[in-house]
């Protein structure tokens, strides 16, 4: 028995269990060959929980829908309205619109895209248990009706100013009628390759597409990366070709990179909320106070590292057609005023309340830091409670807060974006507790049903005196959205405004260099 | 006395330490007048100047002040939960352990379940679920850490209440509760405070990587975590700010780790760093020693002395010479801690790692005749004499054996340490050696695990191991010490046997301070005390007509029956009181005055040498035996 | 041992339906409404309407004791059901995600081993030398970093500031086997290391006692070789206190490689537990912990069968 025959039991033993496992996790995955050269690989933020066509489950999950499913509207680059699988689109009257299809829009299955198919699409979001982002907006629609295959009719109860806008949501595709709950067909520029979950999605591009040189890219892989300072180190590494909700903190870096670029908007807004229904804010003075209170310029340093917009009043979102700028119903920073609101409410020596925000999301604590530290200089005492995401929405929807933070976008440029935020017919965790106006609901109903633009921007302006004066959210700023890519990345755009969230539609025409 | 000395002197260092990092964060409005949550936006990540020593975070707000706020947090989250773990457990242990029963099966089943629970992810799935703050923080960690404290308590009490005067205190009716926490809680105390610091560093790593998450501490109170957080993102830009915070909490774990350390130390000196030398001391080389002439001697050992390594302590063994000659049995004598066993050891190259041998010679007659001295020898012509030339049988035979070898690969690696030989060959001469020892049914025993076998058993495979490559000379130190009665007669039988049956003249070394038995086997006697031989010469005679008083005492100290024989084990002497004086507390001249029954004045004067007989067959050390010259106690201040 | 072994089944067996009936009652107390979240994702809002027909979609409105007897029916039945936001088979998420935990633990529990054992043995045989003092110190340095510190400072030195090797991710091994080693590097080494510091403290102490007993002094008297000596009756006598510390830090580390996963982006089982908790996917939480429970109840019975082989005198008992 030689010495190094000593240990051999134990030795041997641990080589084999070692050897076990090391084969085990090298067994291969789901066979997947080398990603080719021209395949696009895109840093998301999260990964999208679920790609059901009709659900809005989050801005990743948006952006892969829209590589897989297209509906009959849709936007450019530029964010103006287009048309996708309709070829045209004529209104006979204020509540009837005729859409004529694409005659080479076909499905990922090769069958063509019918009036049949725009009709069971529609009838999916509107039916009877749907779990569709756009039942409520689409019960305005009274009837669709297939004039022939490729020409279909759809007649509203009322005129809407922003039907078109709500057709080319990424929550309202059109999807074969042979679509189950399990396999959903669409008609995408590309189409589902391979999956894993929280990891990534693979898809390719479709060679059936009705747009015949789009898309440009043979295939997009995305990948998760949770972490933002990740995210952008995958992108620096060269690990991904391009990313979404690129750091603050990484703007100025990639702006003097020689390998990267950036293309960025003013999208989402950041405002804080109020449980409505007791204590010092069910007083509309006390809310003006807390807005009259805040340097939003710190906001926008601290949270934003400087990347965006002090936000005073009415969140009009950047490309909207109306200007509705009106300095006197704004709140600017200025403090004996604010102190001298929450005397007049009866508040002169301040008041102790929590402010909920989010430990998930940075920005949102970050915001909550400094806002905290501003009510403090007016009085008002707030504890932050920062639960995770899920506990802060469940808070929110169930009142259990006194100020909150949020952010959010609308889903498209127009004042009636703000739609989710203010009526309160549908109150969620995005609009203060308890807060009811007949007002504001009333004057967001006109402006929605009425098509005539200069009538619309008058119910606007009244919409912004009345935000003003029943302080439904207190506005703090508008944040920098960016997307950053490398340099050889060319034709993707940062759709405007609140479009920001369509950006995907603008990966139809990315391709390298 | 060295424990209570050596505890002060080696906590300090890490009671300071410590001190310090938890008393500076709470001395905090003392150092800086910044507020940790006072933001400055337009400042942000400003770099350090005088005002602000380490410069601003990314909301502006001073770092110092938040750095030593956060370890407010930090340590006071840490603290108290491990504060109400320790309680929780340490009830639920004494509970368990004290009354057992249900008490026990609950006390165990529910750690069990916690600590199934990984801690991180347990502490991560209730913080989220239930929202993060300082109090979610203190409850989980609290949680998390009491089954530990629950098992240590459970089993140190466990031991402790079983000790004779927690039964005997049961038995006066003294109440449970005075019980436990006036007799069996300062008794388990020591493993306790152990605990509780690697249980309070285990927070803070907990309690940050928490915040850190984001799940911890809420902002805007400042925490450790939460600024390793906030300064991730800015790490490429600022590397300062993340610094910072990462140094303060690696310092304070390091400082309650090293703390930790040192105290475990000091309540358990057994792991302690104490020895700076390796296992074995190397014997020491003397370039003027004579070599052996007569090929009748097997091994000589001169002058030997042996000091501890601690720098300015006394020798352990002052002066030890022996001559071993073939074919004969040389009995060494004397009380525990005489040094009997060190000398032995020393002819081995075994001495213990803190012995050191500082003077004299180990000279060794090998098989093939060649006379070496071992302080010449390099470590593997040493490794190739023991167990081949020289070999030795300890005196527990219970310990002496690795229990989880078998006795055959035991006996086998001995035999081909020495002897190429095939595996195959190794074992058969392995089971003929075990016959011959006496064991019955050899060839299956000798695949018996040492717990299988007898104390008896165990020391015939240890006679036979040590013979297995036929050594000239023996050392068998109290082989029969541990053994019940029967057992040493046979042993002792065994060895008188084999000493007769060895061809080549084995010279065996026995080593005892049962005279009974040295009678039966022994042809001279070397009687030792205290770190000297202080009588020496043929068995017979020495037993007979002993001339130094100790050597009396031994005598007539020795026990008429066997039962005697066996509780006695050497530890005292029923003829003479007091025992053997430490080596660092020896008198002056005669060590053995203090007990001696005829010591004149002038023994502690003079140190006796070791005076030979007339005719030089033995030699005595004591100013009063008939070897003493003279003139000796009149020369005192020529000795002195 | 059958016996020893079937007693210790059945009470992991009980363990787990105590520790299932915790989660399951933890996860109704808990506030937040998978349903609502999973249509509120990134800041958006849906119908009142819409919610609750997502929550009868997802079984959301059955009694609660019905759901508890379900679930304890299909568990019994070694079956997770499907997660209730994607409808995703969990067990097959959980057999794709566990080899890849398992995967940093074990290359670096390999590394910490390689490392930790040689220096705890030399430290310990010279205690007190040299080596065991500059060894210790460092020893105790590290111990010192939390993970999430070292994984952090890693990052910065090896990915940020040398560009050595990425920062993070995950590739798979069969798509680029060289990326997927580069990748593992650094969250094997943060595992590894902190480890290694455990390994190495309990080798050293370990050592200390062994070397020390009376057979090894009989091991020398024997006239064995020094590193004989040392590897038969010193270390191999070692082995089991060190086998069962690495058995419960392998346990401990399951849990623990949440920061490590979430700071390097790899895709492994606490990352899934993290986003299913974020989630509220129920299902999915409750089959990932009751996984994680399982495999430390089974490296403690491994453990015990291991040093019962190690050492006779366990197993004579």
């Amino acid at each position: 028995m030689t010495p190094s025959d000593c240990l051999s039991p134990t030795r041997r033993g641990v080589l084999i269990s070692l050897g076990a496992g090391i084969v085990a996790m090298s067994l291969p995955q789901g066979t997947l060959a080398q990603t080719p050269a021209s395949v696009l690989k895109f840093g998301l933020s999260t990964f999208p929980p679920t790609i059901k066509p009709f659900d809005n489950t989050g801005g990743a999950a948006n952006t892969v829908k829209l590589m897989l499913y297209r509906g009959l509207m849709g936007y450019d680059a530029s964010g103006k309205l287009v048309t996708e699988l309709a070829d045209s689109f004529s209104w006979t009257d204020p509540t009837t619109v005729v859409f004529k299809l694409r005659p080479n829009a076909v499905f990922h299955d090769g069958s063509p895209v019918t009036s049949a198919d725009v009709a069971f699409s529609l009838n999916a979001i509107t039916k009877e248990g749907s779990t569709a982002f756009l039942k409520s907006d689409l019960k305005i629609i009274s009837a669709v009706e297939a004039v022939d295959d490729k020409t279909v009719k759809i007649t509203l109860k009322a005129p809407s100013a922003i039907f078109l806008d709500l057709l080319a949501s990424y929550c309202c595709p059109v999807i074969s009628k042979k679509s189950t709950d399990s396999e959903t067909i669409g008609a995408g520029p590309f189409t589902l390759k391979g999956s894993e979950k929280n990891v990534y999605i693979e898809v390719a591009r479709f060679k059936d597409f009705y747009m015949a040189d789009q898309p440009r890219v043979e295939g997009i892989r995305f990948v998760a990366y949770a972490d933002e300072n990740l995210r952008y180190a995958a992108l620096e590494a060269g690990d991904v070709d391009l990313i979404e909700y690129l750091p603050w903190t990484q703007f100025d870096t990639v702006e003097a990179s020689k390998t990267l670029k950036m293309k960025a908007t003013l999208g989402p807004f950041m405002f804080l909320l109020f449980n409505v229904t007791s204590g010092p804010f069910a007083n509309p003075k006390v809310r003006q106070a807390v807005g009259y209170a805040i340097e939003r310029q710190d906001v926008v340093e601290a949270a934003f590292a400087g990347r965006g917009e002090p936000l005073f009043g009415f969140p009009n979102p950047r490309g909207s057609t109306f200007d509705l700028a009106d300095p006197a119903h704004e709140w600017k920073y200025d403090v004996e005023k604010a102190k001298a609101l929450l005397t007049e409410a009866g508040y002169a020596n301040g008041f102790e309340c929590r402010l909920l925000a989010t430990a998930t999301y940075g920005m949102h604590q970050d915001t909550a830091s400094v806002v905290q530290a501003y009510l403090g200089a007016i009085g008002i005492n707030a504890t932050l409670d920062l639960p995770d995401w899920g506990t802060r929405v469940t808070a929110g929807k169930e009142g259990k807060y006194d100020i909150a933070v949020h952010g959010t976008s609308g889903n498209y440029n127009d004042p009636d974006a703000l739609w989710s935020l203010l009526y309160s017919g549908n109150p969620s965790y995005l609009q203060s507790f308890g807060f009811k106006s007949a007002r504001i609901d009333g004057l967001l109903e006109q402006g929605r049903n009425e098509v005539d633009p200069d009538k619309r921007k008058a119910i606007y302006q009244q919409l912004v005196v009345a935000y003003y004066e029943e302080v439904p959210q207190v506005p703090l700023n508008w944040r920098i959205q960016a997307y950053a890519m490398k340099q050889s990345v060319e034709g993707f755009e940062q759709l405007p405004g609140f479009l920001s969230g369509s950006s995907g539609y603008a990966l139809d025409e990315t391709k390298f260099a | 006395m060295m424990s209570v000395r050596n505890f002060h002197k080696r906590m300090i260092l890490p009671s300071l330490f410590l001190a310090a990092l938890i008393i500076i964060p709470f001395a905090a409005p003392l150092i800086t007048a910044d507020d940790p949550v006072k933001i400055a936006v337009r400042y942000r990540l400003a770099a350090p100047d005088l005002e602000h020593w380490l410069g601003r975070d990314e909301f502006g707000r001073d770092r110092l002040a938040r750095v030593l706020y956060g370890g407010q947090v930090s340590l006071t989250v840490a603290f108290v939960a491990t504060t109400i773990a320790c309680i929780i457990g340490t009830f639920f242990g004494l509970v368990g352990a004290y009354f057992r029963g249900p008490s026990e099966f609950v006390t165990s089943r529910l750690s069990d379940i916690v600590l199934c629970f990984p801690p991180i992810l347990l502490a991560l799935l209730v913080v989220t679920l239930f929202g993060p703050g300082s109090v979610t923080l203190v409850a989980v960690l609290s949680v998390l850490y009491f089954p530990t404290f629950a098992r240590i308590t459970f089993s140190e009490a466990l031991r402790v209440t079983s000790l004779d005067f927690v039964e005997a205190s049961r038995a006066l009716g003294t109440p449970s509760y005075r019980i436990v926490l006036g007799t069996v809680l300062p008794n388990i105390a020591g493993p306790l405070s152990v605990q509780y610091s690697l249980t309070a560093a285990a927070a803070i790593t907990i309690e940050s990587g928490l915040s850190f998450l984001g799940l911890g501490v809420v902002p805007p109170a400042p925490s450790w975590g939460q600024m390793i957080r906030g300064a991730r993102q800015f790490m490429n830009q600022d590397p300062l700010g993340i610094m910072i915070p990462c140094a303060a909490l690696v310092l304070t774990i390091f400082a309650i780790n090293f703390f930790c350390d040192r105290l475990r130390d000091t309540l358990d000196p057994k792991g302690a760093s104490g020895s700076s030398m390796d296992e074995v001391s190397k014997p020491k080389a003397q370039a003027d020693a004579p070599t052996i002439k007569d090929p009748d001697v097997v091994a000589v050992i001169n002058k030997l002395r042996l000091e501890t390594a601690h720098f300015g302590t006394p020798a352990v063994i002052e002066d030890v010479s022996l001559i071993l000659r073939a074919n004969q049995c040389t009995a060494l004598v004397g009380e525990s801690g005489s040094g009997k066993s060190l000398s032995s050891l020393a002819l081995m190259g075994l001495l213990p790692g803190a012995i050191r041998q500082v003077g004299g010679t180990l000279q060794l007659r090998r098989k093939s005749d060649e006379v070496v001295d071992l302080g010449f020898l390099d470590a593997r012509t040493l490794e190739d004499i023991r167990g081949n030339d020289i070999a030795m049988i300890f005196q527990e035979p219970m310990t002496s054996l690795n229990p989880i070898h078998k006795i055959s690969d035991q006996m086998i690696e001995a035999i081909t340490a020495h002897r190429p030989m095939s595996r195959s060959d190794a074992r058969a001469h392995a089971i003929a050696l075990l016959k011959r020892v006496g064991m019955n049914d050899a060839e299956r025993r000798i695949d018996s695990y040492p717990d299988q076998m007898s104390g008896g058993m165990r020391q015939r495979v240890m006679i036979g191991m040590a013979l297995s490559c036929e050594p000239r000379l023996l050392i068998a130190d109290e082989p029969t010490t541990a053994l019940d009665v029967t057992i040493q007669a046979e042993i002792i039988e065994l060895l008188q046997t084999l000493r007769q049956d060895q061809g080549n003249g084995l010279s065996l070394l026995f080593i005892s301070h049962n005279l009974g038995v040295v009678a039966d086997i022994a042809d001279r006697v070397a009687v030792m005390y205290s770190g000297l031989i202080v009588e020496e010469g043929p068995a017979a005679q020495i037993l007979r007509d002993p001339h130094h008083p100790y050597t009396r005492a031994l005598i007539e100290s020795m026990p008429s029956s066997h039962e005697e024989l066996n509780s006695a084990r050497g530890d005292r002497l029923p003829a003479i009181s007091g025992t053997p004086p430490l080596p660092s507390a020896r008198p002056s001249g005669c060590t053995f005055r203090d007990r001696c029954p005829i010591a004149l004045p002038a023994c502690a004067d003079i140190r006796p040498a070791l005076y030979p007989s007339a005719d030089g067959e033995r030699a005595v050390r004591c100013l009063r035996a008939p070897e003493a010259p003279a003139g000796v106690m009149n020369h005192q201040t020529e000795a002195a | 041992m059958l016996a020893f072994i079937s007693r210790r089944m059945a009470a992991a067996v009980a363990m787990l339906l105590v520790i299932g009936t915790i989660i399951f009652s933890l996860l109704i107390i808990v506030p937040g409404d998978p349903a609502e979240l999973l249509l509120s994702t990134g800041g958006g809002s849906a119908s009142a309407e819409a919610i609750a027909n997502l929550r009868v979609n997802m079984g959301l409105d059955k009694p609660v004791l019905t759901q508890y007897v379900t679930f304890l029916y299909n568990t019994a039945r070694l079956d997770f059901g499907t997660s209730i936001v994607d409808n995703g088979s969990i067990s097959s998420v959980i057999a794709l995600r566990l080899p890849r935990t398992l995967e940093i633990i074990i290359a670096g529990t390999i590394f910490a081993l390689l490392l930790a054992i040689p220096a705890g043995t030399a430290a310990g045989l010279r205690a007190g030398g040299k080596f065991d003092i500059t060894a210790s110190a460092i020893n105790a340095l590290l111990t010192s970093i939390p993970g999430f510190v070292l994984g952090t400072l890693f990052i910065f030195f090896f990915a940020q500031v040398l560009g050595w090797l990425p920062a993070g991710g995950y590739v798979a091994f069969a798509t680029n086997p060289m990326q997927h080693l580069q990748m593992l590097v650094l969250p094997a080494l943060t595992v590894g290391l902190h480890l290694a510091t455990i390994v190495f403290r309990m080798t050293r102490a370990s050592v200390l006692e062994m070397r020390g007993h009376d057979w090894v002094r009989t091991a020398v008297a024997k006239g064995l070789r020094r590193k004989r000596v040392v590897r038969r009756h010193i270390l191999y006598n070692a082995l089991g206190p060190i086998i069962t510390v690495v058995g419960l830090q392998l346990g401990i580390l399951l849990g623990s490689t949440v920061l490590v996963e979430f700071i390097y982006n790899w895709p492994g089982l606490s990352g899934l537990l993290v986003s299913a908790v974020e989630q509220r996917d129920y299902p999915t939480v409750r089959a990932v912990i009751l996984t994680v429970a399982a495999i430390f109840i089974g490296i403690n019975l491994v453990i015990d069968i291991l040093s019962s082989l190690l050492d006779p005198r366990i197993r004579l008992q």
